[in-house]
């Protein structure tokens, strides 16, 4: 949901209680059978020190299964996944929920470090003199609170300027980057009417109603009303609107990861099976979201395939200018031509919205599915995120 | 047997303990040997001369739990008055000792328990969940007779001591500490060690009769004082109705001593307890009270073996739906709930959500468990998640192919071990599951409503039932808080099957002439919670039609309520659109007059016995369904009546009440 709107009331953790206890109901895992927990996530309230475990306890998850939050911006989610699914092989755990979750109408503000130091300084004296005199010097500009960071602490670009920049390297206009957007709200449209995109949607229940849809797709957007949208980031010579990228998101996802034995003998039916994964960076001052373009190539060598074997791609859509920038680098290293019509054939997080911490399962699971109902063999997720990471999965589907 | 109380000499640091641990009882309940281990402790403390005295028990979550009830229930008045004597000598002699007393109070700390408590300067409470302390005589139809009403307006004050002593109540450690009823609360494993730095720290404790000036004031002056005994008299009088003497006389004690000291007003105490404790009222009460505690155990004599549930699926997010779920939820188990759609579920769940945050507030569970009970709800328009459920429980609609509907499609989804529970009052669970593949594996579980507040629930057994399916079920209903009963099939089960008798009954009343609410007003006076009427009115005229449509396939041709079928095809639902045997305008309600003209009859007096004739028609059914083995015990039948239908508990339930009357077989069905 669009930051702000229906699931504004919603912290961090009650998103992820929400999809995770959906996750459970829908592969009919019982609470007590969870046997660890690894959630991604990116902003939190610091009350949240470790969300996972907060997630385990508000749940009445059992209290003996680990738990712990990981980061990699907006791939935090894969980073859980790929953890989860590295304990299950390595046989340390058997059944795993790994999501993300994300409240971008909550994003925690925090003090400036003057206020912060002071009021550390004040909560450790002794005497009220002393406490008074902790703020000596706070200046009333020292007491605005300050957002957590949208630039990149290495560039000082945004996000929105980082792939002003892959457009304007890879040549990526604005029409193109328009279509693609066209693209992403007329297939999740389409794929939420059709019902193969509804079905992954866990309805939220709040006091006043329930929530049951996404709010973000476009289902009335044309070229032409993307077109008439100004450039947000580069307002002179820039080609990025609001139409082209993928908006500020509230939303959780959550999936469970188990070993074939213990899967068996709970009498599940897995849905797909993790077969490799890679991670790869850049020097966020080049191209700032390319690194899949580089973990994908090695995630297919080490399952063994080539894009080519590969039925369904689901790639995490920051901006359009860094998708249709990940496919002609892809090219240009040789990977091979990617088939635009095997992509986020169902739309993608420009339409969808980008939960940071969530999209990592999210992407996967659309996946699995589509996959799965298409009766394909092999899909690839991928997800780049802040400061240069970027994250590629390959999946088997084991419905067939 | 090794004694029940120990006395342990001061040790280098002059504290002496008094260890409790009756070898016999899980509870600790005050026998007589008790009682003369206890003598002989005091006694030997006296010689001894500690500096502090330590009492706790060697059960490490439980205290005293209450006087034994053998001690009361099956002896004379002399005997129990005696008894109470002796024990306020105990304890006086206890509270005399020139050394500082110290109870370490781990666990239920109950009626008696609690008066020993009382005895000893300083109370130290574990934070545990077991640790309760209360004067509860009053519920059992006793008041506290080992100096509980003089010592607890002394310790926390008059109006405390009031609300407290006549409300029965038991207080976590918290809410103790709260009242001043305990002096601090301390985590389990610190307990002995804070007793004993209280011990050695602090002086004899000096009672001042409450806390603040005015709880002060209104403990000591005398006419504070007797207009809050004045006020709670009055409480007592709107509560009671006049069946139950027992808190006028905690009143009366309480009074008593504040006016002419402990001497006269522990006097009063055990002179109200040998009369209460030997009365048909007191009995009944716990005879009531002895069922109750152990009908979570009794219920699954005799049935299979019950499989522990974690996950439960509810069909139906309605109001008993809802209700459902939260027992459920608070329980522990996460559930699931199917409505039509998405909006349903989400106000079944709002309601819940809502009924936890309420039992949060008021302490009933604990306030950061309410957003984990809320968390343990979710649920869909599909049977998504009911899988992995050990019971799903149909909760629809009061109609019989809906209910059938939703077996189908339950039968379609589950695995063949589920075992389902269906919510109905009063249509046969064979018929529910006539087209069932696993019929055998289809319960009756009735609820009461409002679920969260009543405690019964009736689980219907058909004959072909699977024994660990009803085990199942019954243990899902103690699980929940609730007290189960097992009965046979039928139209009307037990529950519904008495009370339809009743109201055919008042029915027939109304077609001679009665007035509505006079028959009401009849058996409110007799001890009844409502009337007839009202009942059918709160429950709404459809389904109390639908109750007595379904029953009256029992009784003789008549037996159908004519009456209440007219009333609802003009449209009358009772209180909910404020028609039905009463005119209802905000608060105030009138008899209906279009009632009469329907029932053809000018409305005349209720006659003189109205209230013996319909609870003995209620009484009659009782017996019928022991004899017709519906019931499998009188004491179920007793359990069931008053936890379920407000039958008044002062009378011991229908079986007890029948017994007294001499009257124990039943007429003839006709």
């Amino acid at each position: 949901m669009k930051a702000g709107t229906e699931l504004a009331g919603l912290d961090v953790l009650e998103l992820a209680k929400a999809a995770t206890v959906e996750a459970l109901a829908r592969t009919e895992v019982a609470f007590e059978d969870v046997g660890e927990v690894i959630w991604g996530n990116v902003t939190r309230p610091v009350a949240y020190h470790n969300l996972a475990r907060e997630l385990a306890l508000a749940l009445s998850l059992p209290p003996t299964a680990p738990a712990f939050t990981v980061g990699m911006a907006c791939a935090s989610a894969c980073v859980a996944i790929t953890t989860a699914a590295d304990h299950v092989a390595a046989g340390t755990a058997d059944l795993v929920v790994a999501g993300g979750s994300e409240s971008l109408s909550n994003v925690p503000l925090e003090v400036g470090r003057k206020l912060s130091r002071a009021l550390v300084r004040a909560s450790q004296a002794k005497t009220l003199q002393a406490r008074l005199s902790s703020f000596a010097g706070i200046r009333p500009g020292d007491l605005a609170p300050v957002a957590s960071g949208i630039r990149e602490t290495s560039t000082g670009l945004t996000m929105g300027e980082s792939a002003e920049r892959m457009a304007a390297i890879n040549g990526i206009t604005r029409e193109a980057q328009d279509a693609w957007a066209y693209r992403s709200h007329a297939l999740a449209a389409a794929g939420l009417a059709d019902g193969r995109l509804a079905p992954e949607v866990g309805a939220v229940y709040l006091a006043r109603g329930a929530v049951t849809s996404d709010n973000h797709v476009r289902r009335d957007t044309t070229i032409e009303k993307l077109a008439a949208l100004r450039p947000v980031f580069d307002r002179a010579h820039g080609t990025i609107t609001a139409g082209n990228a993928s908006p500020l998101t509230d939303g959780g996802a959550a999936i469970v990861i188990a070993s074939e034995e213990r899967a068996k003998g709970l009498g599940l039916r897995p849905l797909a099976a993790i077969r490799s994964y890679a991670y790869a960076a850049v020097d966020p001052a080049g191209q700032l979201l390319l690194a899949p373009a580089y973990a994908i190539p090695v995630a297919l060598r080490r399952a063994g395939l080539a894009l080519g074997d590969v039925d369904l791609i689901e790639m995490h859509e920051a901006f359009a200018a860094q998708v249709l920038s990940t496919f002609k680098v892809l090219e240009e290293n040789g990977a091979g031509r990617v088939d635009p019509d095997r992509v986020n054939v169902m739309g993608g997080s420009i339409a969808l919205g980008h939960p940071f911490g969530a999209t990592g399962a999210r992407v996967l699971l659309t996946l699995a599915r589509e996959l799965a109902r298409r009766g394909g063999r092999y899909g690839l997720a991928s997800v780049c995120a802040a400061g240069g990471n970027g994250a590629a999965i390959v999946i088997e589907n084991l419905t067939a | 047997m090794r004694p029940s109380v120990l006395y342990v000499p001061a040790a280098a640091d002059g504290v002496a303990r008094i260890v409790i641990d009756r070898e016999d009882d899980r509870v600790n309940a005050i026998d007589q040997r008790m009682m003369e281990g206890f003598a002989a402790a005091v006694a030997a403390a006296k010689t001894d001369r500690p500096r502090a005295i330590l009492l706790l028990s060697a059960k490490p979550d439980q205290f005293i739990g209450g006087a034994d009830l053998n001690l009361v229930q099956s002896a004379s008045e002399t005997d129990i008055k005696a008894a109470s004597e002796a024990i306020q000598r105990i304890l006086a002699d206890l509270a005399a000792l020139p050394a500082v007393s110290v109870a370490a109070i781990g666990g239920a700390a109950l009626g008696g328990g609690c008066e020993v408590a009382l005895a000893c300067d300083w109370r130290i409470a574990a934070d545990a969940p077991a640790m309760r302390i209360g004067q509860v005589e009053i519920r059992a139809g006793l008041l506290p007779a080992g100096g509980g009403t003089q010592r607890l307006p002394r310790l926390v004050g008059l109006p405390r001591a009031l609300d407290l002593i006549l409300g029965s109540r038991q207080l976590d450690a918290r809410r103790a500490l709260r009242a001043g009823l305990v002096d601090e609360v301390v985590h389990p494993a610190s307990l002995e060690r804070a007793a004993v730095d209280r011990a050695l720290r602090a002086g004899k404790r000096e009672v001042r009769g409450g806390r603040t000036p005015l709880e002060r004031a209104v403990t000591w002056l005398p006419p504070l004082r007797a207009y809050a005994l004045r006020r709670a008299r009055a409480e007592v009088a709107q509560q009671t109705r006049g069946h139950y003497p027992a808190p006028y006389r905690a009143l009366e004690a309480i009074a008593t001593g504040l006016a002419k000291g402990i001497a006269e007003g522990q006097a009063a105490e055990a002179r109200a307890f040998g009369e209460l404790a030997a009365g048909d009222i007191a009995r009944s009460l716990l005879h009531l009270l002895v069922l109750t505690l152990g009908q979570r155990r009794a219920a699954l004599r005799g049935l299979g073996t019950p499989r522990e549930v974690r996950d439960l699926g509810i069909v139906g997010a309605g109001f008993m739906g809802a209700g459902i779920a939260q027992s459920a939820a608070v329980a522990g188990i996460a559930v699931r709930l199917r409505d039509v759609d998405a909006a349903a579920v989400a106000r079944g769940i709002a309601s819940a959500a809502k009924l936890t945050r309420d039992a949060a507030h008021k302490g009933i569970i604990d306030r950061r468990e309410a957003p984990r009970v809320i968390a343990r709800l979710s649920g869909g328009g599909d049977l998504v998640g009911f899988a992995r459920a050990q019971v799903v429980i149909e909760a629809v609609f009061e109609d019989l192919a809906v209910k059938r509907t939703v077996i189908a499609e339950l039968e379609a989804a589950l695995p063949a071990d589920t075992v389902i529970a269906t919510n109905t009052s009063a249509l046969p669970i064979a018929e529910i599951a006539a087209a069932a593949m696993h019929p055998e594996r289809i319960i009756g579980m009735h609820f009461f409503s409002p679920v969260h507040r009543m405690p019964l629930v009736e689980v219907v057994r058909p004959s072909g039932a699977s024994p660990d399916a009803v085990a199942t079920v019954v243990a899902l209903a103690s699980a929940m808080g609730k007290i189960p009963i097992v009965v046979g099939d039928g139209p009307g089960f037990y529950t519904t099957r008495v009370i339809s008798a009743l109201s055919a009954d008042a029915f027939a009343l109304l077609a001679e002439g009665a007035r509505v609410d006079e028959v009401d007003a009849a058996m409110t006076a007799f001890g009844w919670p409502v009337g007839p009427f009202t009942l059918a009115d709160e429950v709404g005229l459809a389904v109390a039609l639908h109750a007595g449509l379904t029953t009256a396939r029992l009784r003789p041709p008549g037996g159908v309520p004519h009456l209440l079928a007219a009333m609802v095809a003009e449209g009358m639902q009772g209180k909910r659109n404020g028609t039905g045997f009463y005119l209802y305008a905000g608060k105030r309600k009138v008899p209906n007059p279009r009632v009469y003209e329907l029932a053809g009859a000018a409305p005349r007096a209720a006659p003189a016995g109205t209230a013996e004739r319909l609870t003995g028609a209620f009484v009659d059914e009782a017996l019928r369904c022991l004899d017709l083995g519906i019931l499998r015990s009188a004491e179920e039948g007793d359990l069931g009546a008053v936890l379920g239908l407000g039958f008044p508990p002062f009378l011991g339930g229908p079986f007890r009440y029948a017994a007294a009357r001499g009257s124990t077989r039943t007429t003839p069905a006709a």
